[in-house]
């Protein structure tokens, strides 16, 4: 896939470079800041774009800012967003934005390479790759705490996994469950959170997000 | 004795010739005061008065007063002062009524007449004249005594800041010294998780997408890469520590702390240290971080190839300069590390200024009070 990397670091940013091309990925640019990365992005036209949050000039959410612009005037390029911290806010900003193609990862998880490269692979192919420390965030303080009560903790689990951007199938490996009680699960999890029937998988990961986010 | 009596007497006497340029002023001016347009010049004209009365005390009776005063005061001061003027000039009236009669007695005794002038003056005589004539003397001076401490003791009253004006302006000071060390510490905190965050971290995420590499592709030469970069980042979080707080300042002084910030300099780094007695550590402290962030601007802003570091004492206070051969301009705004020292220094009761011409050099200084 096509790729444009916006990272201020350099250090990290040619071990990224480096990475994905071994990796068989085309790497079309890498930048430093929000505005080159969109300025590539509109030149380029890449599948996905990987960002930090913190870039210059300011060092607060450039990144961000430039993912949410990408968003609105590419929507069919995928955006992964990574950050220092947890910050429900972004997520929640990310989330809200319609259509899957859309991930949002601790930095720290780009060092665990397998779980990166499969990130971004779900983002460039229309998914959600949500990290499971925001997810875990977003779940442990929702403000909709009556409905995610009734739940149980494995749906709980599989809601977890689910908003993740985890298919059933990987959900059902993950929890040593079969596919089928996966699939009920959800069917429960979407009765009790009173979420209509949704086909189709970012849909609902996205549905399921922009609930507990809001 | 006799010189300073003299420049008393001649003080009192100047004081009762302003007086009378003052009782003018007061009493044509008075009216102007009622109309608010006028008002602002009368005051501004009654503060020039004072001007030219601090003047007087501080040329004739060695009394210093500052100009820590508002217009208002200096018209009521005026109004105040004209009366001991007025009395001045009275004293001064004696004085030379005084002066007229011991001229005429003078004569008299000089030429061997009696007192007041008829026959020949005999000792009996003068020594009834010399008693009222010391009494006399004696009274005068002590009216021009009085008129220069009541002058004086005017001046004090209406012209200084009084005890509860010292007391608030104190309060009102540290008052904001304290906000401001909050803040001061805050942004040190910031500091430190942009370190630790932009520095630390990244370089950990780096060196683990270089393992991640490696055990990918099964290239040792990946793994030597990520040993460097494990050196690296420890010693990038080695630094990180020292800048949250140089353990040295504890263990072995001001003046090795500062001479292990000059070796870890990137570029030369002269350090004059002189002071004889070791300072308090908090007081240390402030003159460490002071160097230790006007070197790191000097090295990061300025392009110096060289920089001076120098401590030393003068009387009560110490004296820190840092200088620089950079390009100069540096700016101390508040959510820079300069505004940071700024309030770091006045919390500590002392004084910070910024030299920095465009083009350079730049000299920081700080001047701290110690015991």
């Amino acid at each position: 896939m096509r790729v444009i990397l916006a990272e201020d670091s350099t250090l990290l940013r040619e071990g990224l470079v480096r990475l994905l091309a071994e990796e068989g990925h085309d790497v079309v640019a890498a930048v430093g800041d929000g505005e080159a990365l969109i300025e590539a992005t509109a030149q380029a036209r890449p599948d996905v774009v990987v960002t930090d949050v913190r870039m210059p000039p300011t060092h607060t959410d450039e990144g961000l800012r430039a993912a949410l612009e990408i968003r609105e005037k590419w929507p069919e390029t995928g955006v992964l967003v990574l950050s220092q911290y947890v910050e429900k806010r972004y997520a929640a900003k990310l989330i809200s934005a319609d259509g899957g193609r859309v991930g949002y990862l601790l930095k720290d998880r780009v060092a665990q390479v397998g779980e990166f490269l499969d990130a971004l692979e779900r983002v460039a192919e229309g998914g959600a790759a949500f990290d499971p420390e925001v997810v875990r965030r977003l779940v442990a303080r929702t403000s909709h705490e009556d409905a995610l009560s009734r739940l149980t903790q494995r749906e709980r689990d599989v809601l977890e996994k689910m908003a993740q951007g985890h298919t059933n199938a990987s959900i059902a490996q993950l929890l040593y469950i079969s596919q089928s009680s996966v699939e009920k699960h959800a069917n429960a999890i979407f009765d009790k959170l009173d979420l209509p029937q949704a086909a189709g998988y970012s849909r609902r990961v996205l549905a399921v997000l922009r609930y507990l986010g809001s | 004795m006799i010189i300073r009596a003299a420049r008393t007497t001649a003080g009192v006497g100047l004081g009762a010739l302003t007086a009378l340029a003052e009782v003018l002023y007061v009493v044509l001016s008075a009216p102007l005061l009622v109309v608010p347009a006028t008002r602002r010049v009368v005051l501004r004209g009654a503060r020039k008065f004072a001007d030219v009365e601090r003047a007087r005390l501080f040329r004739f009776f060695d009394n210093y007063i500052s100009d820590d005063y508002d217009d208002h005061r200096a018209l009521q001061y005026l109004f105040l002062r004209v009366l001991a003027g007025l009395l001045g000039l009275g004293i001064w009236a004696c004085l030379g009524a005084g002066v007229v009669t011991a001229v005429v007695y003078g004569r008299q005794l000089v030429t061997g007449r009696a007192p007041g002038g008829q026959g020949a003056g005999t000792v009996a005589d003068w020594l009834l004249i010399a008693v009222p004539a010391a009494i006399a003397v004696f009274l005068c001076w002590q009216g021009i005594v009085g008129v220069a401490e009541l002058d004086r003791r005017l001046a004090k009253r209406f012209l200084s800041p009084s005890y509860r004006t010292l007391v608030e302006r104190r309060i009102s000071f540290l008052f904001n010294t304290r906000a401001e060390v909050v803040e001061a510490v805050n942004d040190e905190r910031r500091r430190i998780e942009r370190d630790l965050h932009d520095g630390v971290q990244q370089r950990l995420v780096a060196l683990g997408v270089l393992l991640g590499r490696a055990r990918r592709t099964g290239n040792t030469e990946l793994v030597r890469q990520a040993h460097e970069e494990v050196q690296e980042t420890l010693r990038e979080l080695r630094e990180v520590a020292w800048h949250v707080y140089p353990i040295a300042l504890d263990e072995s002084g001001l003046d090795a702390a500062l001479e292990s910030l000059a070796e870890r300099a990137t570029i030369p780094v002269d350090v004059r240290y002189t002071l004889t007695e070791p300072p308090w550590l908090s007081l240390a402290t402030v003159i460490y971080f002071v160097v230790s962030e006007s070197v790191t601007n000097a090295v990061k802003h300025s392009g110096a190839t060289r920089i001076t570091i120098d401590v030393h004492r003068v009387g009560r206070k110490i004296v820190v300069e840092i200088g620089d051969d950079g390009s100069g301009g540096a700016r101390t705004v508040s959510t820079g590390g300069l505004g940071g020292l700024a309030r770091r220094v006045a919390a500590a009761d002392g004084q910070f200024n910024v030299d920095s011409p465009a083009g350079g050099p730049t000299v920081v200084r700080a001047v701290l009070p110690c015991a």
